[in-house]
């Protein structure tokens, strides 16, 4: 009798503690432990190839991610998902490729959305290379912005790298975004209103010098004459 | 034969001669015969250490013992799930990757970002973005006052966020005050901003 005593007691309080764990482990909800566990098998495994390859080639894998949770959340069918991930994993290689190996994972993230709206790689490379350690994120969020609210992408990237070579702050080009925002919803043409808004930012300190020339490189560009 | 044979019955005297007639042996019988044992493998002797493991035995422990024991065991289990995910991979390191490769950052302190928008027939808004796995219902907002502003602070950390507002639980909005995300593909537009580190 007392045997099974030493045997009852020790193993109630195992199963009881087996259960306490299953039940902590149901308590967390499964999007916490595995985002992703909310794709469909075919889907997951499309993402999670992208993922790996992102992975092996050095880019920032929390925005593929990101893609697909936000492709989850929107509702969006698999196929769309696999589809959008695709095209920011490959705008994130474009603008590795643009930028370089020192681009941290923000520029790169806006660098990828500028591609999207239209910025080119030569032009993505041209920014790069006047850019004196300062971040680009800011300007690129901007352009990308203003191209998306309807200002033409050539102007919307020459006011903007015209901008930057003239020693624009992060906080010059959140006033210009701000000031074409209210403009461009009291009616003014998106471009028209770019032009005008980017007249009020000074310039700061000299242009930086123009990069030397290299082969295949974008020419050097002419001076937006409405600024 | 013998005399006792002879006065035997001829049947029993035939049955005699035949068990005495020597058998005629085939010579080659012998060696099929030490082939086939040698073909038979030899008896696999347990070793003594065998033995004593699989000899049944009772183990007996005070109940303290016992309860640390499956204590132990089961915090194995549970940080071994943990460890590992469900599917059998090992998270990734690439947030430290991320980390290590971004310039961005002067503090990884996270910071308080107050979002705000103003939907006065609002039921319920809520915020999603890449800092919450755009879970619609990891960060509620709340409504202050009587205008319909909802606000919500949430720390995040340095570096470039998209979000959305979501009103009622279906409807995807952009937040108006901030510059929006390139098309995310999905008929939805999202918005962007950028926290400034420390030193920024």
């Amino acid at each position: 009798m007392s045997a099974l005593r030493r045997t009852i007691g020790p193993l109630t309080l195992l199963l009881a503690s087996a259960a306490s764990a299953a039940a902590q482990d149901s308590v967390l909800p499964a999007r916490e432990l595995d985002p992703l566990a909310r794709l469909n098998v075919a889907t997951r495994y499309s993402v999670e190839v992208m993922l790996d390859s992102a992975k092996m080639l050095g880019l920032p894998t929390r925005v593929l991610e990101s893609t697909a949770l936000e492709g989850i959340a929107k509702r969006a069918d698999g196929r769309r998902i696999v589809t959008q991930v695709r095209l920011v994993f490959r705008s994130l290689r474009d603008a590795r490729a643009a930028l370089g190996l020192s681009a941290s994972t923000d520029e790169l993230t806006a660098a990828a959305g500028a591609l999207r709206v239209g910025i080119t790689n030569a032009e993505l490379s041209y920014l790069a290379r006047t850019r004196h350690e300062k971040q680009l994120t800011v300007p690129l969020v901007v352009l990308a912005d203003l191209v998306t609210r309807g200002v033409p992408r050539d102007t919307a990237s020459q006011t903007i790298f015209q901008l930057w070579q003239r020693g624009a702050a992060d906080d010059d080009f959140l006033g210009l975004w701000r000031g074409v925002e209210r403009d461009i919803v009291s009616g003014t043409a998106p471009g028209v209103a770019l032009l005008n808004r980017a007249r009020e930012i000074p310039t700061r300190g000299s242009p930086p010098a123009a990069p030397p020339a290299a082969p295949g490189a974008r020419p050097e560009r002419s001076e937006n004459p409405n600024l | 034969m013998s005399d006792e044979l002879q006065s035997l019955d001829p049947y029993v005297q035939w049955i005699a001669s035949e068990a005495r007639r020597p058998v005629a042996v085939d010579p080659a019988a012998r060696r099929r015969l030490l082939e086939a044992i040698h073909a038979e493998p030899l008896p696999r002797r347990e070793s003594r250490a065998l033995r004593w493991v699989l000899r049944p035995r009772a183990i007996v422990l005070p109940p303290l013992a016992t309860a640390a024991l499956a204590a132990g065991l089961v915090a194995f289990g549970v940080l071994g799930g943990m460890a590992i995910n469900r599917d059998g991979r090992r998270p990734t390191d690439q947030r430290h990757a991320e980390d290590a490769s971004s310039r961005l950052p002067v503090s990884l302190m996270p910071r308080a970002v107050k979002f705000e928008l103003v939907a006065p027939k609002a039921a319920r808004v809520s915020l999603v973005g890449d800092f919450n796995g755009w879970d619609t219902a990891a960060t509620p907002m709340t409504s202050q006052g009587a205008d319909g502003t909802w606000t919500v602070f949430v720390p995040l950390q340095p570096g470039l966020h998209t979000y959305s507002f979501v009103i009622d639980g279906t409807h995807f909005l952009a937040d108006p005050s901030a510059p929006v995300a390139p098309d995310d593909g999905y008929g939805h537009q999202s918005s962007v901003v950028v926290v400034r580190g420390s030193a920024s």
